[in-house]
């Protein structure tokens, strides 16, 4: 049999003695490798948006925006308020979790007001008689640097009484 | 210092990706390795630097790497154990002119990917030429012919 090249040895680098544990923990780290990109195709790490919605006997709201992100994405946020009374003065009230580390692209409609209540932002559209809809568009970008997890609770006010509140959370992944 | 972080898990998970998927594809330039390694390159670049544009994001950056390249060489050269992890060990392909079935398995390889390399390397024509073939830590195939 032929001599064996300097530093190698049959039983090493032929037969593979010693090294099955890579053989066993390369095939675990591929599945490992798997296991993410399946919840990535799942969701897990955004971007596709949730519809979280809630209802009142004067009004409901739906939000469509996603929960889960990466930073650094593009996306908008859908906010969709039926009356069912009369809404004299509707406000939006969102958390600063829908600014707090974004960069505000663009609303539309444009809203009537715009203005800090108790720390949060207040969209106001006026009056909003029974039986009509709004739609409000936010075209959102988050920073790079914005990562974890915030509330984005999103309230609708007649003035300055609610009338119903959507409990929300996003996660910002790295 | 978000950089430096995104430069450190960078480097970490593309080091993690190339002890993953094998060695062939380090070397070989086989359509679909051209893929992986040109789209892991603009892929990593786009997480890392993001939308910074800074000649210190730069410095950063590439100084992250580079640190932690040396710091990869310190330790794989220091701790035989710990290189053994990172960049693996020799296979032995050929002895003798007999291919050694397993090995070519666990590392993908082909005949016709170690013959490519005997011709290339040392003019070899046959496999009984070839009195060992040897996928490199590098993964490259060494090829020693007969006397």
């Amino acid at each position: 049999m032929a001599g064996v090249p300097d530093t190698l040895t049959l039983r090493r680098h032929r037969d593979m003695k010693g090294r099955e544990s890579w053989i066993q923990g390369r095939r675990i780290l591929l599945a490992l490798l798997c296991a993410v990109l399946l919840a990535g195709l799942l969701n897990v790490f955004g971007q596709r948006p949730d519809s979280s919605s809630a209802a009142a006997p004067r009004a409901s709201l739906s939000v469509y925006a996603p929960t889960h992100l990466r930073s650094g994405l593009v996306y908008a946020a859908r906010f969709h308020i039926t009356a069912r009374d009369d809404i004299k003065d509707a406000f939006l009230v969102l958390d600063p979790g829908w600014a707090e580390g974004y960069t505000v692209n663009g609303v539309a409609p444009q809203p009537v007001t715009e203005a800090d209540r108790n720390g949060r932002i207040a969209y106001g559209f006026g009056h909003l008689p029974a039986g009509q809809s709004l739609i409000f568009f936010m075209s959102l970008q988050v920073n790079p640097t914005n990562v974890g997890r915030r509330s984005q609770n999103v309230e609708l006010d007649d003035g300055e009484t609610p009338i119903l509140t959507i409990h929300r959370k996003i996660t910002i992944f790295p | 210092m978000d950089i430096v972080l995104r430069a450190l898990v960078a480097y970490v998970f593309v080091l993690f990706l190339m002890r993953v998927v094998g060695r062939r594809e380090l070397s070989s330039m086989e359509p679909s390795d051209v893929i992986l390694l040109v789209v892991i390159g603009d892929l990593v670049q786009n997480g890392v630097t993001q939308s910074d544009y800074s000649v210190t994001g730069i410095v950063l950056a590439a100084g992250t790497i580079g640190l932690l390249a040396t710091l990869t060489a310190f330790v794989t050269f220091r701790w035989s154990r710990i290189r053994n992890v990172i960049e693996g060990e020799p296979v032995i392909l050929v002895e003798d002119g007999k291919l050694i079935e397993r090995n070519m398995k666990h590392e993908r390889l082909t005949l016709d990917e170690v013959m490519e390399q005997a011709r290339l390397q040392q003019g070899v024509e046959s496999l009984h030429d070839v009195r060992w073939a040897v996928l490199e830590t590098s993964g490259s195939i060494s090829i020693v012919k007969k006397e």
